[in-house]
Formats: structure tokens, C-alpha cells, sequence
């Protein structure tokens, strides 16, 4: 865990140094206020910098427990054996953001909770197609019916 | 308002069903994680353009109150708010959920949230003409003051390690940043994107962190227990649950009501504020995080006050504290009627209609809550890779609905991916949540007070509820850090 720790904290100083020198780039303005767009960013970025140092520090010193390790939060995943099912989850987001201009919204969720069920550890029969295309039905009723919410109607409108 | 004029005036009007339907379409809207109560509303609003005046107020301001408690739901059920307020519902109530007490969360929620409403009607009716000094005397000062005190929070929040949670906390506040500077209106942080020209939403944080990192971890995570028939049916608190929630839903109905009543604060830093007090409150403070009822019963208190008690200074002055105090004043505007001092002299009839609404709403509230809540868990119950499949397809369709973009969407996800990190280094996040919520309020007030003080910056300890405000930050702070530093030597 105190490895962890350490990664952690020279993440964030990373993110902090990157942060800083984007903030620094931000141009001055004529209209700029005494503290200017450029002020409280450089602040948060030398404060996130000094706590990521403590928190580095910490890591390091050969007595550190982590008291973190009882957050009720921190349920830490198994990324060994799980990252491939993980980053399967993402690209199916991805995907959907792709297709939903080309197949439209109905077709392109069906697809989304047809990929989802199998990442999750379901198996893709005929129970599981049955339930993604009702379960798109729904989705259409309540959002693009019910709510009129205009999502992209994809290539059908042409096609038909 | 005398009784009998109550009663005809709630029989001589379509108030009734206006009440229940808003209930009902609030809390559809605010079980969809990505469908803030704002949203709910705004698509209402046209809808009620042809209605009689009064019962278009009820019908805005009882979804209001619908949306507010239907945040819990999906807070309690899948561990992600449905709206911002319900946030610090989460710890617990998801963590209750785990244990097989999802019903007795809802329950609790439920009946919090009815008492947290109640009381803030009565809070409304009682002092929305006589407080609206208070919100006047409010300046720039006061609410970075009002931003610092919701800060404090972090460090209950934070768990047992505060730098984690600082440094969330932190970033949190950077997140706030991108988008146009408040001040200058010069572009921060856009990298040249149209989209992120005005920021990333919270709720986006929101959906990405709790929702979509869940699901990430819950795919490496062995099936989740069933609910039996007995846990899964929603359950009332019993009487020794009564009344050990009693004093939480107290304290989260005064914060509620204090904090309601003052423009920008909302329902978000309310029920967090709720949800330390009554840890620091509490004779089980160790339960919290961990699946405490009085987790759960605070600010559900909390935030089903502030939507009655928001309306004090929309009301009163005109002056949304809320995005959905803003929606209802637009509707109030499309019906000619001007909030402010004048509204209670001209148009009585509507703000005595409103009153009555409202009543009904938090009535129909646990009646409807109760109803729709049994499909809910239903749904739960559902084998996981189905239940996780719907909610993703839920949480990509309400994200798109939040401003239709599929930019968002991919907002959402890379959040998700944040969250997940988060987790695996075992850092808290509701920390980060709480500083994108509060971040614009801060920069944008700290820096106004500076240039309405010529850069002196004692302008916030002059300010008496600056100063107020701030001494209660610096005191909710120091004591978590003696806790803190107390628990460590008693651990040597």
C-alpha cells in the first residue's frame, strides 16, 4: 500500500507541474483583477505540489502505515487479472459514442447492453439479445418519447 | 392561513394532482443518474405555459421536492446520486445496500426526507417574508466564506487519511478552473474545445466517478449478493431506529433550512455539512462510512429541506439559490409573476397556493416514494451483468440527455477512469466532488470582494458573516485535525 502511496503522490505532482506551467501560459488580460485568471490555479497547483511531497515523504519513511486502507471508499479492484474486462467496459462507452451517429440511438443501445452483459460475465444467447432490444425499447420510450430529448437518428432516416 | 381557506383552496384548484404529478415526475427524473432535478424541471416548463398560475408553481415546485428525495434512490440502490444533493447519501446508504439493508436505507431516506420537508415548510411559511434581510446582507465575501465553510467538510469526508483527501479535494478545485475565467471571461484550461468553454458540469464528475467507476470495478468483482423478499421490501424505521435517527434528521433539517435559505449554498453542501454533524454528533460515530442509518437519515433530512427553504430567497428577493430554484423563478416569470416584496401583496392567492402545494407534495412524497420504490428494488435483485448492462446503458442515454453531447459522454467516461484510479490508490473522492462543486463560487467571490476592497484582503474578516462563516470553517477543520491527531496517539 505504501507503494501505492508513493505512485500516487508523484502522479499528483506531475498533475500539479503540468497544471502549473498550463496556468502560467494562460495570457494576461486588461481587464484582469488584482489576483487574475492566472492566480488561484498557480496557488492550487504549488498547493497540490507541497501535499503530494508530504504525502511522497510519508511513503518513504520506513515506520508509515496508511491509515487509508479502512476507507470504506477505497475498495481496491484486482487489476491483474480484471484490467482486460476493464478496459473492454471502456472501449463499449467509446463505441457507443461512435456508432450513435451511424446506427442511431435504439440500435446503438441495444448493441451497448448486448457487449455490456457479456463483459460483465453473461453470455450472449438468444435470453440476452431479447433482453438488450427490450430494454432499448424502453430507453427509447422514456428518453427520446417521454422526455423528448433529441438524440442522433443515425442513418435509418436516409435508408427508409 | 387559516384551515378551512386551506382546504377550499387546495379542493378549488387542480392543486392536489398537481402536487402528486410533480412528485411523481420529480422522482422518476431524480432516480436517473444524469437527470438533475434542474433537468426534470426544465422539461416541465413548457408544459405548464397554458396552465392556471398556481397550479403551474405546485406542479415545478412539488417535482422539485420529488427530484430532491428521488436522488437517494439510485444513491442507496447502485451507488451513484441521482442528483447532487443525494452525494452524501452514497456512503452509507450504498454501504447499507451491500450489507442487504437496501430496503431499511430506503426506508429511512423515505422518512427522512418527509420530516426534513415538513420542515422546511413550515421554515418557508414561517419566516420567507421576515429573512429576507439576511440573504441581502450577503456580499461577495460572504460567499467565499459560505465556499470555505463547505470546503471544511473535506476534512470529515477525507476518512482516516486528510492529505488524501486534501489532495482530492484539490484537484477537485483545478477541475473548477477549466472554462471561461468569471472574471476576465479569458479561456482557461480548453485546449481550443468549444465544449469546455463553459466547464465541466459537476454532474459529469459525478456520473464518472461514482457510476461509471463502479461499474469498471464491479467488472472484476464476483456477483453481488441477492436481496431476499424480506430485505428487498422497503421497511419503515422501527421505533428504537426512530429515535436513534431523530437527532440526525434534526440537525440535518436545521442545516438544511439555514443553508437553503442562503443563495448558493444548495442542496450538495448542505447534506454533506448535514452528514459531518451528525457524525460529530453521534454515539456511533465509528459506524459512519461503514453503513450507518443516521448516515443516511442526515442529509436526507438535509437536502428535502433546502428544496422548500431555497425558495425563501427566490421567493422573497428574486434571487435563485439553486439551479432548480432558477428553473422555478423562470416559470414564476412566465406567468407574469415577480418575486420579491410585491409578490405577497399582488398575487397572495399564488404564494398561498404554492404553500398548500407543497404541503401536499411532501405528503404525496412518502405515498408515491413508497410505490415506486418496490420497482426499484426489483430492479436490484436482477442478475448482475444485466442490472450493470441497463445501468450503463442508463448512465451514457442521461449524460447524452444533460445537454445532448456525446462530448459529455466521453466526459463522463474519462471520470470513470479518474474514479477507478482513485479507488485503486484508496483515495476518497467525494472530496474532489465537493471541490468541483464549490470551486466557481469560491475563485469567482474571492476574487470579486478583492476588487470591491481595492486587493485588502482583511475585507474577510470585517464582513461579520464573512468572518462568522469563516471562524466555523476554521473550527470544523481544527477539530478534525485534533481527532485525527487524538485517534493516532491513542493507536501508539
Amino acid at each position: 500500500m505504501r507503494n501505492r502511496d508513493l505512485l500516487f503522490g508523484i502522479a499528483t505532482l506531475v498533475v500539479a507541474a503540468v497544471y502549473y506551467g498550463l496556468a502560467v501560459a494562460i495570457p494576461q488580460s486588461d481587464l484582469a483583477d488584482p489576483v487574475g485568471p492566472q492566480g488561484l490555479p498557480r496557488v492550487y497547483a504549488l498547493l497540490l505540489a507541497g501535499l503530494s511531497l508530504i504525502l511522497i515523504a510519508r511513503s518513504l519513511r520506513p515506520s508509515a502505515t496508511n491509515p487509508s486502507a479502512s476507507n470504506p471508499e477505497s475498495r481496491v479492484p484486482n487489476p491483474g487479472t480484471g484490467i482486460p474486462r476493464v478496459i473492454g467496459m471502456l472501449l463499449i462507452g467509446v463505441a457507443y459514442i461512435i456508432v450513435l451517429p451511424w446506427f442511431g440511438y435504439l440500435l446503438s443501445v441495444a448493441a451497448l447492453i448486448t457487449a455490456t452483459i457479456y463483459f460483465q460475465g453473461g453470455s450472449i444467447n438468444g435470453r440476452s439479445i431479447l433482453v438488450a432490444l427490450s430494454g432499448a425499447a424502453i430507453f427509447w420510450l422514456l428518453f427520446i418519447w417521454l422526455l423528448r430529448i433529441q438524440y442522433p437518428a443515425g442513418l435509418w432516416p436516409s435508408v427508409i | 392561513m387559516a384551515v378551512g381557506d386551506l382546504i377550499q383552496l387546495l379542493f378549488s384548484t387542480a392543486i392536489i394532482p398537481a402536487a402528486f404529478g410533480g412528485v411523481a415526475w420529480g422522482i422518476l427524473g431524480g432516480a436517473l443518474p444524469g437527470i438533475s432535478p434542474s433537468i426534470t424541471m426544465a422539461l416541465l416548463l413548457p408544459f405548464t405555459y397554458g396552465m392556471d398560475s398556481t397550479v403551474a408553481v405546485v406542479l415545478l415546485a412539488s417535482t422539485y421536492v420529488g427530484a430532491e428525495y428521488g436522488g437517494s434512490i439510485p444513491a442507496i440502490l447502485i451507488g451513484t446520486p441521482g442528483t447532487n444533493a443525494a452525494a452524501a447519501t452514497v456512503i452509507d446508504g450504498y454501504e447499507m445496500k451491500r450489507q442487504g439493508k437496501a430496503g431499511e436505507a430506503l426506508g429511512i431516506s423515505l422518512y427522512s426526507g418527509f420530516v426534513g420537508g415538513l420542515f422546511g415548510f413550515l421554515v418557508l411559511v414561517l419566516l420567507t417574508e421576515r429573512l429576507s434581510n439576511v440573504a441581502l446582507a450577503f456580499t461577495p465575501s460572504s460567499y467565499f466564506a459560505l465556499g470555505m465553510l463547505g470546503l471544511s467538510v473535506i476534512a470529515s469526508l477525507a476518512g482516516d487519511s486528510l492529505l488524501k483527501g486534501l489532495i482530492a479535494g484539490v484537484i477537485g478545485l483545478m477541475i473548477a478552473t477549466i472554462g471561461t475565467d468569471p472574471v476576465t471571461g479569458l479561456n482557461r484550461f480548453t485546449f481550443g474545445s468549444p465544449e469546455l468553454l463553459s466547464g465541466i458540469p459537476a454532474i459529469l464528475v459525478m456520473v464518472g466517478l461514482f457510476a461509471v467507476s463502479e461499474m469498471l470495478v464491479q467488472t472484476t468483482a464476483p456477483a453481488w449478493e441477492k436481496a431476499t423478499h424480506e430485505t428487498a421490501r422497503i421497511r419503515f424505521p422501527t421505533p428504537a431506529l426512530w429515535r436513534r435517527i431523530a437527532r440526525p434528521q434534526a440537525i440535518g433539517s436545521v442545516i438544511g433550512a439555514c443553508e437553503g435559505m442562503m443563495p448558493g449554498a444548495g442542496g450538495a453542501i448542505s447534506s454533506f455539512l448535514a452528514y459531518n454533524e451528525a457524525r460529530r454528533w453521534s454515539r456511533h460515530s465509528e459506524e459512519f462510512g461503514h453503513g450507518s442509518p443516521e448516515g443516511v437519515a442526515a442529509p436526507e433530512a438535509a437536502n428535502n429541506t433546502v428544496a422548500c427553504t431555497a425558495l425563501v430567497p427566490m421567493l422573497s428577493l428574486g434571487i435563485p439559490s439553486s439551479n432548480s430554484a432558477a428553473v422555478l423563478l423562470g416559470g414564476f416569470l412566465m406567468h407574469e409573476l415577480v418575486p420579491g416584496p410585491m409578490l405577497f401583496v399582488q398575487h397572495g392567492e399564488v404564494v398561498r397556493g404554492l404553500y398548500a402545494g407543497l404541503l401536499v407534495a411532501n405528503i404525496a412524497m412518502l405515498i408515491i416514494g413508497y410505490l415506486i420504490m418496490g420497482p426499484c428494488i426489483w430492479l436490484v435483485s436482477r442478475p448482475k451483468p444485466y442490472l450493470m448492462a441497463f445501468i450503463y446503458a442508463l448512465v451514457v442515454s442521461g449524460v447524452y440527455a444533460f445537454q445532448a453531447s456525446l462530448f459529455n459522454v466521453g466526459i463522463a467516461l474519462a471520470f470513470g477512469v479518474v474514479g477507478y484510479a482513485l479507488r485503486y490508490f484508496a483515495v476518497p473522492f467525494l472530496p474532489m466532488v465537493l471541490g468541483v462543486v464549490l470551486g466557481f463560487m469560491i475563485e469567482s467571490n474571492y476574487r470579486r470582494a478583492l476588487v470591491l476592497s481595492n486587493g485588502d484582503l482583511s475585507t474577510f474578516v470585517r464582513n461579520p458573516i464573512s468572518a462568522a462563516l469563516l471562524a466555523t470553517a476554521f473550527v470544523v477543520l481544527a477539530a478534525q485535525l485534533m481527532r485525527q491527531a487524538k485517534s493516532r496517539a491513542n493507536a501508539r
